[in-house]
């Protein structure tokens, strides 16, 4: 039976091609997915990552405790500590530094891949004893020498359009600070490569902005051979001031910044895997439904075979070896084509500012496995079932005439199950629709709904095939006898049509699905941030970690065109449960600039130990106007009751709750520090206005000045994000959902031969064949779309409520545009897929008709 | 319909001709010549059979003849129209608008109801169905009482009368079978070439058939007799004892020749 199945293999290339490509581009989706998101999570990960191989011990200052008020810089990492280190024995080298962050301003004045705070690093040169930095080793120019100088690292330079000689605008965290270029250098943090920056200054600079004159941040010991980190760090501990500056190991180091990276970087799996996931379940059914026109085209030969003395079980197993032979060979082409589009995945995800990091592709072990598991796994799965039906196929099959009637197939099981699915479906998510918050458990249950409704579609489409292709056939209709012919074949047999819409099924409902929910929540989005917002410009720091320099926020109040300006300070609260966002406000003046609709209480009443709270936050803590809370603010580890003097309707820039400004601001991570300054003009031209924003900020790249339509939009920016994942999606859907429908007519065409050329030979000209198979394609495709329509807007209607909850301003908005698009994409694909068929049919000779087969 | 000039020509009176018609097929060795310069023409209002054994040429003739297939060298005239200079798309209009075919297989489509068969190709040219006529021609088969059924519902005698009626109901100048009744049992046979013989006569229609059963031959009004891709001798007013005869005696000739 070997011997058969590789026979049946060579004997039908063009069968096999076609199957064997269905394998290799859903084994191509999954695997590039899982390639790509092994390779971002990896490049964000490096652009996180400090690289501590060469280090045995760093040694740094103490965290003074909290809550002293003390000097927090004691400054005890200076250069006669840096030569005591030296002479510790063991101590192979010492390399003191002094580390920061800068942020630069390109060539064009906007700020240089602002986007990550932790990626755009500054640090001192520091020459060795031979002159030269080993970790900045000079590419171009010289190193900077006094404060008016800095270097860059060459992919910076190239990123910045930065040459020597120039003068950079840059800012620290403070005020904006010119530098003129002397130096490009070369360096291998991962955190630079990876897409950050890095600027570099002369020692003394860097200890006045980063440290204080004459101290250092860090110093890093490498270990003289035969001494291990341990015994460096015990050795180093002993000269140390105990009490101010502490030793570790580069190996605790690594360890500890691997925890961090991995809470950081864990988010950005999450969505290539939703692509790997949804390329799977759509690869998979395009597979499956491949293999069963296969045998079922097949049925003559099997026949045959058992004719002649094949039993059950050959027939069976040649099948499936055949399976295995078709999926081991697409799966490895597959997964070359997976890494292909693992290459070219970020380039088209990365769109707009947020670019992803850059890196290598990673080959996990997770991929491969993945790859041919589907591949050959699903491959044979999906040849199990047809051929245990293969095995079933009477010999007598093979004395019948090739033409036969349809095959009528019991739909009452079928009807039966999916009915069973679907009421589920939907009594789940209609019960789910009195939920009023998006609670974890909720977001589960509605999930688990989504995908009941999407299986009950999926069992019962051979059903509704019937009614559902009737109803369009009316406007295929309009092509006479062509446009009618269309919808009988789609007809013909509705399992083979459901299977092969059922990819643009789930691709179109997903994607719909996701559209109004997106469309509506950020419709609601946006009349929340309108609604809260009294100030027309709000000017930020991109993070709490930076402040805005006090000086500004007097040149900004001080601005022609500003009639008020307030300052804001952002910090965290811990409170029982979790970490949440707090302003820190004036009482006073708020209300100029922040529209607050306090449902109790008011801010006036704000003052230091009370605070006013909203409304999500109350009913999650379970509180009210005059009761207290546990709190901790900001840097302060020492929770303190505060008095909750007012709830207010969720406002994005108030955040989740109100304090005075002293307060929050004497707790935060830079004490003392303003992080917003809220702007309400006069009526000056809008263009002034912002000019002399900018002119009395300094152009500085830390700060971002937004108008309301600018922070609408923001408020609303994870909103494009899923807008990315959206059409991924689609792309994907659309893509397979095509070559099933390029398989299925192929085999259809292949089916009708004679059908074919009796249009022919009755006077159908080949325009008239093509046209009849593209429409027929066309009506299959409109199928598949109109199901998932339907169930992609039932379902965001169900989840939609538990948003509902979550936002007052919610309610359910369709996205006319992008529906319309997705039909249009959903069908133009379609049709597209039918060229070929449809040319092959059209090329058919009359002849076929008449000679007896 | 009636304003096709050709099939009311009194001059000329032949619906469809053949001139020195040659078919090859394959070269050097497996040269086959299946049409050697066949002159043949077929007159209006005329019943033609066309016999011979296995492999003579007859269906290739046909085929040739009805536009299906292209001649090596020759000609073909419908009416007046020579197919040599014609190209895809005017030999399918040809083919739509003045020729009819029933096929030995029937070729019906099955999604299709024996109605929606029968007005299959004036539906393909967009034309409305000359209701008088396409009642005639139905109820000529007899098949009023089964217009709605679906061709799997039907008996094989059945689908080839509806296939009848789908060959005459656009009025073609010129209709062609193929083995009409090569997938029937005797009776059903008898019932479709009657009506053939009845298109003819009543209607007046030509009819130009395939066969290999004298029976069938018997029905028509001139057999010709197709031997190795020649044409070898011809009768007029058939019956079904003298097509036996001649076969004999052309089989015992090729035998001793």
């Amino acid at each position: 039976m070997l011997r058969t199945a590789l026979r049946n293999i060579l004997a039908h290339k063009a069968r096999l091609a076609m199957t064997a490509l269905a394998v290799c581009l859903g084994v191509a989706f999954v695997s590039g997915t899982l390639v790509f998101a092994d390779s971002t999570a990896e490049a964000h990960r490096a652009a996180a990552s400090k690289n501590f191989a060469d280090i045995a011990v760093t040694v740094t200052e103490k965290a003074p405790e909290p809550g002293s008020p003390a000097q927090r810089r004691t400054g005890v990492l200076d250069d006669m500590l840096v030569g005591k280190l030296a002479r510790v024995p063991g101590v192979a080298a010492v390399r003191p530094s002094v580390d920061g962050s800068a942020t630069l301003n390109a060539a064009d004045g906007t700020p240089l891949r602002a986007g990550r705070a932790w990626s755009n690093l500054a640090a001192a040169y520091i020459p060795g004893k031979d002159g030269k930095d080993s970790r900045h080793p000079l590419a171009e120019g010289r190193p900077p020498s006094h404060s008016g100088e800095l270097a860059v690292d060459s992919g910076t330079a190239a990123a910045g359009h930065f040459r020597v000689g120039d003068t950079i605008t840059l800012a620290t965290d403070g005020p904006v600070l010119t530098k003129r270029l002397v130096g490009i250098v070369t360096t291998d943090d991962t955190r630079v490569t990876a897409g950050g920056t890095l600027a570099l200054f002369d020692r003394a600079t860097a200890q006045k902005l980063f440290s204080t004159p004459g101290h250092y941040t860090g110093i890093d010991l490498s270990a003289a051979p035969g001494t291990t980190a341990y015994e460096l760090a015990d050795r180093v501990a002993a000269v140390l001031p105990a009490d101010r500056a502490e030793a570790t190991t580069g190996h605790a180091q690594a360890a500890q910044q691997a925890v961090l990276v991995d809470t950081l970087t864990r988010g950005y799996e999450k969505v290539p895997m939703v692509f790997a996931g949804v390329s799977l379940f759509i690869g998979s059914f395009l597979i499956v439904n491949t293999f069963t026109m296969l045998v079922a085209r097949r049925t003559r030969e099997t026949a045959l075979l058992r004719a002649i003395g094949a039993s059950r079980r050959q027939v069976s197993r040649s099948v499936l070896l055949e399976a295995l032979v078709v999926g081991l060979v697409a799966s490895a082409a597959g997964f070359l084509l997976g890494l292909g589009i693992a290459m070219v995945l970020p380039g088209v995800l990365g769109t707009g500012g947020n670019t992803l990091p850059r890196g290598p592709l990673v080959i996990g072990p997770r991929s491969l496995v993945a790859a041919f598991g589907v591949g050959v796994g699903v491959t044979v799965l999906a040849a199990w079932l047809p051929s245990r039906r293969a095995a079933r196929i009477a010999p007598v099959e093979a004395m019948r005439t090739a033409e036969q009637p349809p095959v009528a197939t019991r739909f009452r099981l079928r009807g039966a199950v999916g009915l069973g699915l679907l009421v589920l479906g939907v009594g789940w998510l209609v019960a789910l629709s009195g939920a009023k918050d998006a609670s974890e458990e909720n977001l589960r249950n509605a999930m688990a709904g989504c995908a009941l409704l999407v299986a009950a579609l999926i069992v019962l489409a051979p059903l509704l095939a019937v009614p559902v292709i009737r109803l369009t056939g009316r406007l295929t209709g309009g092509f006479g006898i062509t446009g009618r012919l269309a919808r009988e074949n789609a007809l013909r047999d509705p399992r083979r049509t459901a299977a092969t819409a059922a990819t643009l099924l789930i691709s179109t409902a997903l994607v719909t699905g996701l559209a109004v929910i997106g469309h509506s929540t950020g419709q609601a989005l946006d009349r929340q941030a309108a609604a809260g917002l009294g100030a027309d410009y709000v000017i930020s720091t991109r993070s709490t970690m930076t402040g805005i320099d006090p000086s500004a926020v007097r040149r900004v109040a001080d601005t022609a065109g500003v009639r008020t300006a307030n300052a804001v300070t952002d910090s965290t609260m811990f409170t029982g449960g979790g970490v949440r966002q707090i302003s820190g406000v004036d009482p006073a003046t708020v209300n100029d600039t922040m529209k607050l609709d306090f449902v109790s209480g008011s801010a006036e009443n704000l003052a230091p130990g009370r605070i006013a709270i909203s409304s999500t936050l109350a009913r999650e803590l379970a509180v009210t106007t005059g009761d207290v809370l546990d709190i901790g603010l900001g840097r302060s580890e020492r929770f303190t009751e505060y008095t909750v003097v007012g709830v207010y309707k969720d406002n994005p820039i108030a955040r989740d709750a109100l304090a005075t400004r002293t307060e929050v601001a004497r707790n935060s991570l830079l004490p003392g520090s303003v992080q917003r300054v809220l702007v309400r003009a006069d009526g000056t031209e809008p263009k002034t206005l912002e000019a002399g924003l900018h002119t009395a900020l300094g152009n500085n790249p830390l700060l971002q000045v937004q108008d309301r339509d600018q922070l609408v939009r923001e408020a609303a920016g994870t909103m494009a994000d899923l807008l990315n994942v959206m059409y991924g999606m689609l792309g994907i859907g659309v893509v397979i959902s095509a070559l099933g429908i390029v398989n299925t007519l192929a085999m259809s065409v292949a089916e009708r031969t004679r059908e074919i050329g009796a249009l022919r030979a009755l006077g159908m000209d080949r325009a008239g064949i093509r046209r009849m198979i593209r429409l027929e394609a066309l009506t299959v495709a409109g199928f598949g779309t109109l199901l998932g329509l339907t169930g992609g807007l039932f379902g965001a209607w169900a989840v939609g409520s538990l948003a509902n909850g979550a936002i007052d301003q919610y309610s359910l908005t369709l996205p006319w545009g992008t529906l319309l698009l997705v039909c249009l994409i959903s069908l133009t694909f379609g049709a597209l897929a039918a060229a070929v068929p449809a040319r092959r049919a059209a090329a058919l000779n009359p002849l076929e008709a008449v000679m007896e087969a | 319909m009636t304003a096709d000039p050709l099939a009311l020509n009194p001059v000329t009176g032949i619906a469809a001709a053949t001139t020195d018609l040659s078919k090859v097929y394959g070269r050097g060795d497996t040269r086959v010549v299946a049409l050697d310069r066949v002159s043949i023409a077929f007159r209006e209002g005329e019943f033609t059979a066309i016999m011979g054994p296995s492999g003579c040429g007859k269906s290739t003739l046909m085929h040739c003849a009805a536009g299906l297939d292209s001649p090596t060298s020759g000609s073909v005239r419908i009416g007046t129209t020579e197919l040599g200079g014609l190209t895809d798309r005017q030999l399918t209009q040809l083919r739509r608008d003045r020729i009819g075919f029933i096929f030995q297989a029937f070729n019906l489509l099955p999604l299709l109801t024996a109605l929606e068969n029968i007005t299959l190709p004036m539906d393909i040219a967009g034309l409305h169905p000359d209701q008088e006529w396409l009642e005639r021609v139905v109820s000529m088969v007899g098949l009023a009482e089964r217009l709605g059924h679906r061709p799997a519902q039907l008996s094989g005698g059945q689908q080839q009368r509806v296939a009848v009626a789908r060959a005459l109901a656009s009025r073609p100048a010129i209709v062609f079978g193929d083995e009409p009744t090569g997938n029937l049992d005797s009776r059903a046979g008898a019932e479709v070439l009657g009506f053939l013989r009845e298109s003819v006569r009543e209607l007046g229609r030509t009819v130009v058939m395939v066969t290999h059963d004298p029976v069938a031959a018997g029905y028509a009004d001139r057999v010709v007799f197709l031997s190795d891709g020649r044409l070898v001798e011809e009768m007029v007013q058939p019956t079904q004892d003298r097509v036996l005869d001649l076969m004999k005696s052309l089989g015992a000739r090729s035998h001793t020749g």
